[in-house]
């Protein structure tokens, strides 16, 4: 009996947490007028409001954006971070530990005070409505340092001696070695910050202000709030849902490694 | 430092104990450097003083002036902060933080706790549930609000439709100054309670048995099992929550931004919205880098008294 | 993956040096690159005076929209013809969030045109204390030329803090009011309402339910109610210069708010919010086209946008806006002046003077109102023969001509923008959301412009 109940919690909970996307994928096939309606099926279905996306803005140029974004942010994140982390593990040399402080207090200080003074450096850079201004301040990423550090830590140091021995530069251990035996580490660092780049969206509002340059979060914010979508329902609802696909996407396939990745350190997406 | 000897042929050959440290063979200096912990860390480091030392220290300039980019920076004193300190705006902000702190950290503790004692059950299907309940965090923020941009709408919107078709009245989730916030509240928890599911779940599992097993022994119900053992092991992960959703709750922005623009009435003018538009739309870069550095000492205020009363020792 | 290729053989050094070099080298070079990027994208160049010996050659910005734009090539041709030795060309602004944000860069830029049409007066203090543009004393007819344009009404207008004039009133926008004759008619009104109880007794005579399903279907008229400080340049700005009898906020640098002017302003958008006069949703297009509405505050602007889109059989007309009851004098409005001014990096201030005076001599006033239906800043506007024809064959524009007059524009302080979000908080508390009274609202506002005033005055 206890259990029954259990699972009509447990069934409550998904409902609450998962039928609201399902609603959304339905109502952005239904025409205009049925979409404030309760249930998933419609009388009709259409891909009206999404071609009035496609219509409007450029939505498929935005998607690149990000694609071009997150992909540079997490391969620079990934390399020069395993550099880092893995000379703050693996190498000795003075002022080790004071680097590592630096890195864990850029952790403590709330995004509210770097934005404005990060802003007026992009704009003195002249990187103001470019993909630069929006990759080039988030090359590196303290957490994902801390991750790969954490995970260098426990490579047995004799496999670095031996590669030391047969000749090899701490670069090529670091990239031939090292990451074939910290996979997880790179794959949680990896995904924290494709979700968090993907996703994010102030940033580029603060230094995009050309369309064909936006990313597709802003571009998507930008049509519900702007007007662009002019009051239409499920034109907003179907760019959202472009807008997360792609990230549920790779998280159906991933799930249990997005879970642990971005459950260990509490990061949200 | 000492090395166990491996075993390879080129060592034998060698005899002598190998560090690390030593000089590499061909041992050249641009070699030596190349391949020291401060070439590898040196791209971050540089980073990090470009695009973290120098903005940080740039504030503390700023703050003491006015600018609005296109033209030289005036210096304005203290100006900034006289300003702030008369701000109705900056006062609404922070009351709107604490209105949306005081709904979302109880309601996802106590949602968070609630499923996470669920799925802490040998049950079938948890995997499923657990990828459910998780979704809400990964998705964009962008996708959740627009999302319940159609669910709190007052005309259209799903939940009063729902409410309507039960026989209830229409509530004006985002259209009153007074539900406005609680509405933001809601979104936010909804958004975020899979993660903190995860954690309490992770929690939970670190509890040892033999705990329970003793407090078994004194004939201890579920209830007290509960409050005495449960509560106080879980305590690390509440203060975590806590100390995550209230910076978190000082960095709302895009649920405001789209759904209310920070109305009705200022109800929702979150910290982060209030410097972005005093920036961004009026050009105020000085007393808006003020009032990020207003908020951030706040922050760290409020998390400190928080770890203060809400932590406890474990034992 | 390692990201790049090894070669086996030579030294740990020399392949960790090609492997690091291999990392830095493109770094270094994609970061050189794009540094030559920027620095080439930054030097778009702004009006050159080279070319040929002898030939003046000046740049001028008009603003972006389309009608203006036309207008400026028109003008910019016709003088070229006259003037084979002073050739004027016409430069697009360059992007930038507003043309007020595009001007000060330029002027911080050096990139500056040498004369602009589409200045704004509110931005004009901040011009001439960045020394970016020139005062008109310095040429020889500018008083006579400023004094026979400037109506009497608006002549300490344009005047600068130091006295001066730094800029030459081209031509306003007063907000004047729309008004569906038809369903005035049908009401029982053959004239539009002249004053608040006016307006608010019409208002409970249009604002309907048609079809009798609970809901009002019409109403007299409808604002943005979300606080967007340039919304309020449709309500309670232009109501408030009529009620203080053309006073705007500031006098003489001090803040000297009309508080009953003021306040008389909340008390009337309040009574038509309370009364659901005035619907509390926003529209996306246009309502009154659709006489969902029978009322707008709009400028001339709206005169051929009208035209164009309006059904033949639809009646309306222009007519100044509601005065508070027992409002006596003439009744001034809110007009969005755009005027011209020469800038200080110019190589050819005489020739720049010039061309200015050409632009707004009658012939090129006649083709501003033929191309933009947008008025002209001159004293004798509707006496003069040459527009005579001009407002025959476009009576609707006659009720514009004769607002421009009593038209009042911004205070040329810094952060007007912010005060007027100020109005636009208040306006929503008390008119639109009747939470306070209007005398809290109007001293609330005050507070807070004195607060942003304080705030933003140099030390």
């Amino acid at each position: 009996m206890k259990k029954v109940l259990i699972y009509i919690a447990l069934f409550a909970g998904a409902l609450v947490f998962g039928y609201p996307f399902v609603w959304m994928a339905t109502a952005t096939f239904k025409p205009e007028l049925e979409i404030g309606a309760l249930s998933p099926i419609a009388s009709e279905w259409t891909l009206d409001s999404y071609r009035f996306v496609f219509d409007t803005i450029p939505l498929g140029r935005a998607f690149l954006n990000s694609l071009v974004v997150v992909t540079a942010v997490t391969t620079s994140v990934l390399v020069f971070g395993s550099m880092a982390g893995y000379a703050l593990a693996k190498l000795r040399w003075r002022g080790r530990e004071f680097v590592f402080m630096t890195i864990l207090f850029t952790l403590m200080v709330p995004f509210l005070v770097m934005l404005i003074p990060l802003y007026t450096l992009v704009v003195q850079f002249g990187w103001t409505d470019s993909l630069v201004g929006v990759i080039v301040p988030f090359m590196m990423n303290a957490t994902a340092v801390l991750i790969l550090r954490q995970s260098f830590l426990t490579v047995p140091s004799e496999i670095l001696d031996a590669a030391r021995v047969d000749g090899c530069g701490e670069l090529r251990i670091l990239f031939s070695v090292v990451w074939r035996l910290s996979v997880p580490a790179l794959v949680t660092a990896g995904i924290i910050v494709f979700v968090g780049t993907w996703n994010e969206v102030l940033w580029p509002l603060v230094v995009i202000r050309r369309e064909e340059w936006m990313t597709m979060p802003q571009m998507v914010a930008l049509f519900t709030v702007g007007g662009g979508a002019s009051a239409r329902l499920g034109a907003q609802l179907a760019a959202a849902l472009l807008l997360g696909l792609p990230v549920v996407l790779a998280y159906l396939f991933f799930q249990r490694h997005f879970i642990t990745s971005l459950a260990s350190t509490g990061v949200k997406g | 430092m000492a090395v166990p000897r491996p075993t390879s042929p080129e060592y034998e050959q060698r005899g002598r104990g190998f560090s690390s440290d030593k000089a590499r063979p061909g041992g050249k200096l641009q070699g030596r450097f190349l391949n020291s912990g401060y070439a590898l860390v040196a791209p971050y480091v540089l980073h990090l003083l470009v695009f973290f030392g120098y903005p940080l220290l740039f504030s503390f300039i700023l703050v003491f002036h006015r600018w609005d980019v296109v033209t030289p920076m005036e210096f304005a004193g203290l100006k900034n902060f006289i300003r702030l300190l008369q701000d109705d705006l900056f006062f609404r902000a922070l009351l709107n933080t604490g209105v949306f702190l005081s709904i979302h950290i109880p309601l996802q503790i106590i949602l968070a706790l609630f499923f996470a004692e669920l799925l802490n059950k040998r049950l079938f299907g948890r995997a499923a549930f657990r990828a459910i309940y998780f979704l809400p965090v990964v998705v964009s923020g962008v996708v959740v609000t627009i999302l319940f941009q159609q669910l709190f709408a007052f005309d259209t919107g799903l939940i009063n439709n729902l409410i309507t078709s039960l026989g209830g009245s229409r509530v004006p989730w985002l259209s009153s100054p007074d539900f406005a916030m609680p509405s933001i509240a809601i979104l936010a928890t909804w958004k975020n309670a899979g993660l903190y599911v995860i954690l309490f779940l992770g929690g939970l599992q670190n509890i040892p048995s033999s705990l329970y097993e003793v407090v078994d022994l004194d004939g201890a119900n579920a209830w007290q099992k509960w409050w005495h053992v449960t509560l106080p092991m879980l305590n690390p992960m509440v203060v975590t929550v806590v100390v995550l959703s209230t910076i978190g709750g000082f960095s709302l922005f895009i649920e405001p931004y789209v759904l209310t623009g920070g109305g009705p009435l200022n109800s929702t003018l979150s910290a982060l919205l209030y410097i972005y538009n005093q920036a961004f739309y009026f050009n105020h870069m000085g007393y808006a880098a003020a009032l990020g550095l207003c908020f951030a000492l706040l922050i760290l205020l409020v998390v400190l008294l928080q770890r203060r009363f809400v932590e406890r020792e474990i034992y | 993956m390692p990201l790049f290729s090894f070669r086996a053989a030579g030294g740990g050094a020399a392949a960790a040096a090609r492997s690091a070099s291999a990392v830095a080298y493109p770094l270094v070079k994609v970061l050189a690159f794009a540094a030559l990027l920027v620095a080439g994208g930054a030097c778009t160049g702004s009006g050159e005076t080279g070319g040929e010996a002898g030939v003046v050659r000046l740049t001028y910005w008009p603003a972006q929209n389309e009608h203006e734009r036309r207008l400026a090539t028109e003008l910019a041709e016709a003088w070229n013809r006259e003037h084979p030795g002073v050739q004027v060309a016409v430069q697009p602004l360059p992007a930038g969030q507003s043309s007020e944000e595009v001007l000060l860069a330029a002027v911080v830029a050096g990139t500056t045109p040498d004369v602009c049409s589409n200045v704004w007066p509110g931005i004009v203090s901040h011009l001439v204390r960045a020394g970016g543009v020139l005062p008109f004393d310095r040429f020889a007819d500018s008083d006579s030329l400023l004094a026979s344009r400037i109506p009497e009404a608006l002549l300490g207008h344009f005047r600068a803090e130091d006295g001066r004039y730094y800029q030459i009133p081209w031509k306003t926008n007063p907000t004047m009011m729309m008004y569906n004759k038809r369903l005035f008619r049908e009401a029982g009104y053959t004239e539009p309402p002249a004053s608040y109880s006016e307006y608010l007794a019409a208002a409970a005579h249009v604002t309907k339910d048609l079809n009798g399903d609970g809901q009002v279907d019409r109403w007299i008229g409808y604002r943005d109610i979300r606080p967007i400080w340039w919304q309020r340049y449709f309500d309670f700005y232009p109501f408030y210069i009529g009620a203080s009898g053309g006073r705007t906020f500031f006098e003489d640098g001090e803040l000297a708010l009309d508080t009953a002017a003021a306040a008389r302003v909340f008390s009337f958008f309040r009574e038509l919010y309370g009364q659901r006069y005035f619907p509390l949703t926003t529209y996306q297009g246009s309502a009154f086209l659709a006489e969902t509405i029978a009322t707008e505050f709009t400028g001339p602007y709206n005169v051929s946008w009208m035209e164009e889109n309006a059904p033949p059989e639809m009646e309306y007309g222009f007519a100044p806006l509601p005065a508070p009851d027992g409002h006596e004098g003439p009744l001034y409005t809110y007009g969005d002046f755009k005027n011209i001014a020469i800038f200080a990096n110019t190589k050819h201030p005489d020739e720049a003077w010039a061309f200015a005076r050409y632009l707004v001599s009658k012939e090129a006033d006649l083709k501003l109102l033929e191309t933009t239906r947008q008025i002209p800043v001159r004293r004798d506007l509707l006496d003069d023969s040459t527009f005579a024809d001009f407002f025959r064959r476009n009576p609707d524009v006659v009720p514009f001509a004769r607002q421009a007059e009593y038209t009042r524009g911004v205070d040329s302080v810094p952060s007007f923008q912010e005060m007027l979000d100020a109005i636009a908080q208040e306006f929503e508390a008390s008119a639109v959301y009747g939470v306070r009274t209007p005398r809290e609202s109007t001293l609330g506002a005050i507070r807070r412009i004195n607060m942003i005033h304080e705030w933003s005055l140099a030390d």
